[in-house]
C-alpha cells in the first residue's frame, strides 16, 4: 500500500492536488461525495478578477486527472488508523488503505434563511450569490425579473456576524459582489445597482482595479452600511432599510432584486470525519492547521494534510497553490516512510 | 402558682430589654423614613388603606399567610416551608401565648415586658398551666426547624438548592444567635423545672435575644419587619417610583436572602453572572454600593423569573429599570420628527394589526398572522406594514422613561385616530408595553395567541392536525409578563402534538436574546440560550414553538431542530373555509 494516497473532496483543491501527485508518479484516489467533480467552482459562472470561465477550469482539471481513480457519489463511512497509514471504509462498500490522506473538503455556503430579516425564502425577489451564478449560466430562475430597474447586493451575509455565529471574514464575497454587480450591469445597463457593504476588503492582485472599474465604468453605487431589514411593497417590489454610515443618514431603497452574498462557513459535514480521524477544529469550526503562518496544510495527525477551504475561506489561486504544496508535502512525507 | 421573688426582677433581663428597645426604635425610624419617601399620592393611599376595613383584613391575612406560615415557600419546597414556618409561626405563638399567660394569671406584670419571656424563672409552678404545655409543643416545633436550618446551612443541596448566598458577617451573627435562642430557652426552662434556677442559662438566653435583635436591622433578618410593611404597601397599591427610596427600599429590605432567585436566574447558566441575581441587587441596595447596583441592573435580562419565584415578591426587573433610569445621558434623542411620514390607515370597525420592529426582522411571522386573518375572513388593516414607530419598550427597559413615554404618546394618538376597536399585536414585547403603559380607552389590545384562540372557538379556523410534536417555549413577556399560558397550548394541541419542557409556564427559561440586558454582549448570551434550549430538548419534541419574534430568532440561530412561531404553525395547519 505504500504510495497509496486518498484525497477526500473533488473540488478544485482535490483535483489540483491529484494532478500534481500524478505528475509526481502516484495514482491517487479521489473520493467525492456529490455526483460530479468541481465543487463550488463548478457551479460558478465566471471567476474574478479576469472573468475567465469557471467551467473551463473545472473541465481542464478533469481531463488532467485521468490517471487518478475518481469515486463520485462516495462518502467515507469510517476511518481507522493503522501502524503506517489509514484504512478507510467507503459508502460503495470498498475498503481502501492509504499511506497519506489529503483533506480537501472545502466549505459550505452560509444558509441565508438564517438571516430572516433579509427575507431569503420569504420574499420572491431575494436570491443568493450562488443562485445568481446559476442564473448567469442557465438563465432559469423565476425570481430574477426580466428587466430589473434596480438591483441590490448585500455583503457579509453570515460573515463577520456574531449573530449568525460566524465571526470570520469570508474573504471572497467583496470581490464576488463587485464581479456580479458588473455582470448584472452588462446584462441590464439601465438598472441601478447598489452594493451595501460594511468594509471592502480588496486585498488581491487586480481587485482594486476591479472596484474602480465597477464605479467608474459601470456606475455601481457603493453604500457603506448594513441593511437592517427588507420588506415587500404591495406591488411585490422589495423595500430595503439601511443606513448610509458615511453620511450618517437612514435610507430606504426600492429594489427589484436583492442578492445576498452568503459567506463561507465550515463544511457542515466535516464534523464526523474530523472526529473519526482525530483532527482538531478551530474556534471558527474550520479544521485547525499546525500553525497559520508556516504549516497551514499540515494537520495534527501524521500523514493527513489539508488543502483549500477546509481550513478557512480561500480564493481560487490560494486554493490551487495550497493543493500543489500539499501534493509536494505528501510526496516528501512518503519518501520518509 | 405564685411569684418566686417579691422583687420580680433580675439583671439578666436587661440585655433583652435593651435589645428590644433598640430594635423597635430602629425599625420605627426606618419605617418613618420610608413612608416619608413615598410620593404624596402613594402616602395618602397608604394611610387611607390602614383604616379601610377590607384592606385591613387582607393585610392581616397576608401577613399571617406570608410572614408566619410561609405559604408560598410551602408551595415551592415543602421542607424549606416547614423549616421557616416552624420557626416563624412557632416563635410567634410562643410570644403570643406567653403574653396571654401573663395576662391571665398576673395581668399587673404585663407592663414589665419581660415576664412573658422569662415566665418560668419568675413564676413558681408556671410550667403546669395548659398554655405552658402548648408552648412547650411550639418550642419543640421550633427546635425541629432549627435542626433543619443547621443541616441546610451546610448541606443546602439536600433541600434542593443548588446555590445559596454567602452570608455576610452580620447575617452570620444573626443566624448563630437565632439558633442559640431556642435551645438556651429550652435548657433554662428544664433547669428551673428540675429545681436548679440556673441563672447563667437565663443570662445566655437573654444575651442571645439581645444579639439577634441588635443585628436585626443590619442584616437579612430585617426582612421580618420589612415584609409586614411591604404587604401593607402592596395592598394599598403603592408602586416603585424611585430607584432606591420608598417602596424600592422596603422591597430591598424585605429580601430574606434565601437565594431561591439564584437557581432560578437564567443568566447563571454562565457562572460569571452568579453574583448578579436579584438577591445580590437587594444586598447592594442596602449597602448603597452604586457601582455594583449599576452593574447588576444593567446586566439583567429582565425576564422576571426571580419575581415569579420570590417568596416576598421583590420586583427585581422594576428595581433594575428604575436604577437604570437614574443614569444621566448627555444626549437625548429627538423624536419631534419621528413617524412624520407614517400614515395609519383608517380602521373603523376593523382589526388593526401592529407587528412591531422585531416582527419586521422576522417577516415570516407577520405574513403568517396576515394569512390566518385572511383565512378567518377578518377585516383588518396592517398598521406598520411599511414601517412604524417603536412601541417604546426597549427604551423603557433601558430606563429612558421620558423617551419611551414620548413614543407611546405618538403611537397612542395614531391608534386612537384610526378609530379602531381591536388592536392585534404579534410581539409580546409590544403587547406588554401596550397593556401596561399605554392609555387606549375603548380599545381592546390583544395578542394573536388569545385572538386566534377565540377565532378557533368561533369556528372560523379549520385545523388539520399534523404529526409533528412541538414544545412550547413561554416567552418571558407573554407568560410572566402578561399571564398568557393557555391560549398558545390550546392552539398547538389543535394543530399538532404538544409536549412540555420540565421548566415551563412561570418557570420558563429566558431564551437569552432579551432586549432587557444592556451589558451582556452576544458571545456571553450563548450559554444562556444553550441552557434554555437544553430545557426544551428534554421534552423530546421534534420542533420548538414560541410566540415571540425575539425568542424565535434567538432559538433559530442555535437550535438543532426546527423552530417555528405559533402563527406560522397555525397558518400551516389551517385551511381556507
Amino acid at each position: 500500500m505504500k504510495g497509496n494516497i486518498v484525497i477526500i473532496g473533488g473540488g478544485i483543491a482535490g483535483m489540483e492536488a491529484a494532478k500534481s501527485l500524478i505528475s509526481l508518479g502516484y495514482s491517487p484516489i479521489v473520493v467525492e461525495s456529490s455526483t460530479k467533480l468541481g465543487g463550488h467552482v463548478a457551479s460558478w459562472y465566471k471567476l474574478f478578477p479576469d472573468m475567465s470561465s469557471a467551467k473551463n477550469l473545472v473541465s481542464r482539471l478533469e481531463s488532467e486527472i485521468k490517471g487518478a481513480t475518481v469515486l463520485c457519489g462516495t462518502k467515507v463511512i469510517s476511518l481507522n488508523r493503522l501502524a503506517d497509514g489509514y484504512s478507510l471504509k467507503l459508502s460503495n462498500g470498498s475498503v481502501v488503505n492509504a499511506s497519506a490522506l489529503l483533506i480537501a473538503t472545502g466549505f459550505t455556503l452560509f444558509d441565508a434563511k438564517k438571516k430572516e430579516e433579509y427575507g431569503y425564502g420569504v420574499y420572491d425577489r431575494v436570491i443568493t450569490n450562488s443562485d445568481l451564478e446559476a442564473w448567469f449560466s442557465e438563465k432559469k430562475d423565476a425570481r430574477v425579473p426580466d428587466e430589473p430597474e434596480s438591483v441590490g447586493f448585500v455583503h457579509c451575509v453570515g460573515s463577520r456576524d456574531l449573530k449568525a455565529c460566524n465571526a470570520q471574514c469570508s474573504k471572497v464575497c467583496c470581490a464576488t459582489a463587485i464581479k456580479q454587480a458588473i455582470e448584472i450591469k452588462e446584462r441590464f445597463p439601465y438598472a441601478k445597482v447598489y452594493c451595501f457593504y460594511m468594509d471592502l476588503r480588496l486585498f488581491g492582485k487586480k481587485y482594486e482595479d476591479f472596484y474602480i472599474n465597477a464605479q467608474r465604468d459601470y456606475g455601481v453605487q457603493f453604500i457603506r452600511g448594513r441593511v437592517s431589514e427588507v420588506g415587500e411593497t404591495l406591488d411585490g417590489r422589495l423595500q430595503i432599510k439601511a443606513e448610509d454610515t458615511l453620511s450618517g443618514k437612514p435610507l430606504k431603497v426600492q429594489l427589484d432584486l436583492l442578492v445576498l452574498m452568503s459567506g463561507i462557513v465550515r463544511n457542515q459535514s466535516i464534523g464526523e470525519l474530523s472526529a473519526m480521524a482525530g483532527l482538531e477544529t478551530d474556534s471558527d469550526g474550520f479544521l485547525r492547521s499546525i500553525d497559520n503562518e508556516y504549516a497551514v496544510i499540515e494537520s495534527n495527525r501524521p500523514g493527513i494534510f489539508y488543502a483549500g477551504a477546509c481550513t478557512g475561506p480561500k480564493t481560487v489561486p490560494e486554493t490551487v497553490a495550497e493543493a500543489r504544496s500539499a501534493a509536494l508535502a505528501i510526496h516528501s512525507y512518503l519518501e520518509t516512510l | 402558682m405564685a411569684e418566686r421573688f417579691e422583687i420580680g426582677f433580675h439583671p439578666f433581663v436587661i440585655p433583652f430589654l435593651a435589645g428590644m428597645v433598640f430594635v423597635l426604635g430602629v425599625c420605627f425610624i426606618k419605617a418613618v423614613i420610608v413612608v416619608s419617601q413615598l410620593d404624596e399620592g402613594d402616602r395618602k393611599k397608604w394611610f387611607r388603606s390602614l383604616i379601610h376595613p377590607n384592606i385591613l383584613i387582607k393585610n392581616l391575612v397576608d401577613i399571617i399567610l406570608d410572614c408566619l406560615i410561609h405559604v408560598r415557600l410551602w408551595k415551592r419546597n415543602k421542607v424549606l416551608g416547614f423549616m421557616h414556618s416552624s420557626i416563624a409561626f412557632g416563635w410567634f405563638m410562643i410570644i403570643l401565648l406567653g403574653h396571654l399567660q401573663v395576662l391571665i394569671y398576673f395581668p399587673e406584670k404585663l407592663s414589665t415586658c419581660y415576664y412573658p419571656i422569662f415566665f418560668d424563672y419568675f413564676i413558681e409552678g408556671g410550667q403546669y398551666t395548659v398554655i405552658s404545655k402548648i408552648m412547650d409543643g411550639f418550642l419543640l416545633l421550633i427546635l425541629a426547624g432549627i435542626a433543619l436550618a443547621v443541616v441546610k446551612r451546610f448541606w443546602s443541596r439536600l433541600f434542593g438548592m443548588r446555590r445559596t448566598t454567602r452570608p455576610t458577617l452580620y447575617n452570620l451573627i444573626g443566624l448563630y444567635s437565632l439558633w442559640a435562642i431556642f435551645p438556651l430557652r429550652f435548657l433554662a426552662e428544664q433547669c428551673v423545672r428540675s429545681g436548679d434556677l440556673s441563672v447563667p442559662l437565663w443570662w445566655a438566653y437573654s444575651i442571645a435575644l439581645c444579639t439577634f435583635m441588635t443585628v436585626l436591622p443590619f442584616g437579612r433578618y430585617l426582612h421580618i419587619p420589612a415584609e409586614m410593611l411591604l404587604i401593607t404597601f402592596r395592598n394599598a397599591g403603592v408602586g416603585i417610583t424611585q430607584p432606591h427610596k420608598g417602596m424600592a427600599r422596603v422591597q430591598a429590605d424585605s429580601c430574606p436572602n434565601c437565594g431561591v432567585c439564584i437557581d432560578a436566574c437564567p443568566m447563571n447558566a454562565d457562572p460569571a453572572n452568579l453574583k448578579d441575581s436579584t438577591v445580590y441587587l437587594t444586598r447592594q441596595l442596602r449597602r448603597r454600593n452604586q457601582e455594583r447596583i449599576r452593574e447588576i441592573s444593567d446586566k439583567c435580562l429582565l425576564c422576571g423569573k426571580c419575581t415569579s419565584v420570590c417568596q416576598v415578591g421583590v420586583d427585581g426587573p422594576k428595581l433594575r429599570i428604575l436604577s437604570r433610569a437614574a443614569k444621566k445621558y448627555r444626549i437625548s434623542p429627538d423624536f419631534s420628527n419621528a413617524g412624520a411620514g407614517i400614515t395609519v390607515p383608517s380602521a373603523e370597525n376593523k382589526v388593526l394589526y401592529f407587528s412591531g420592529c422585531m416582527t419586521s426582522l422576522t417577516p415570516k411571522i407577520g405574513r403568517s398572522v396576515e394569512s390566518v386573518l385572511k383565512k378567518a375572513g377578518i377585516d383588518y388593516e396592517w398598521m406598520d406594514r411599511d414601517g412604524g414607530l417603536c412601541c417604546g419598550r426597549p427604551l423603557y427597559t433601558a430606563g429612558r422613561l421620558k423617551e419611551a413615554a414620548e413614543l407611546a404618546a405618538r403611537n397612542e394618538k395614531q391608534i386612537l385616530e384610526s378609530g379602531v376597536r381591536v388592536l392585534l399585536v404579534s410581539c409580546p414585547i409590544c403587547y406588554r408595553e401596550f397593556r401596561e403603559r399605554y392609555n387606549l380607552p375603548g380599545i381592546r389590545v390583544v395578542h394573536y395567541a388569545d385572538y386566534f384562540c377565540e377565532l378557533m372557538e368561533q369556528g372560523l379556523l379549520r385545523f388539520e392536525k399534523s404529526d409533528t410534536c412541538y414544545v412550547f417555549h413561554d416567552p418571558c413577556e407573554l407568560g410572566r409578563g402578561c399571564g398568557i399560558y393557555e391560549s398558545p397550548r390550546r392552539l398547538i394541541s389543535k394543530a399538532a402534538a404538544i409536549a412540555e419542557a420540565p421548566k415551563n409556564r412561570k418557570e420558563s427559561v429566558c431564551c437569552g436574546g432579551s432586549l432587557g440586558s444592556l451589558s451582556l454582549d452576544f458571545s456571553r448570551r450563548e450559554k444562556i440560550t444553550a441552557a434554555s434550549l437544553e430545557n426544551l430538548y428534554r421534552s423530546r419534541a421534534d420542533a420548538i414553538a414560541t410566540a415571540c419574534p425575539l425568542c424565535f430568532a434567538t432559538f433559530a440561530r442555535y437550535s438543532d431542530r426546527p423552530v417555528k412561531d405559533l402563527a406560522q404553525i397555525i397558518d400551516e395547519q389551517t385551511k381556507q373555509i
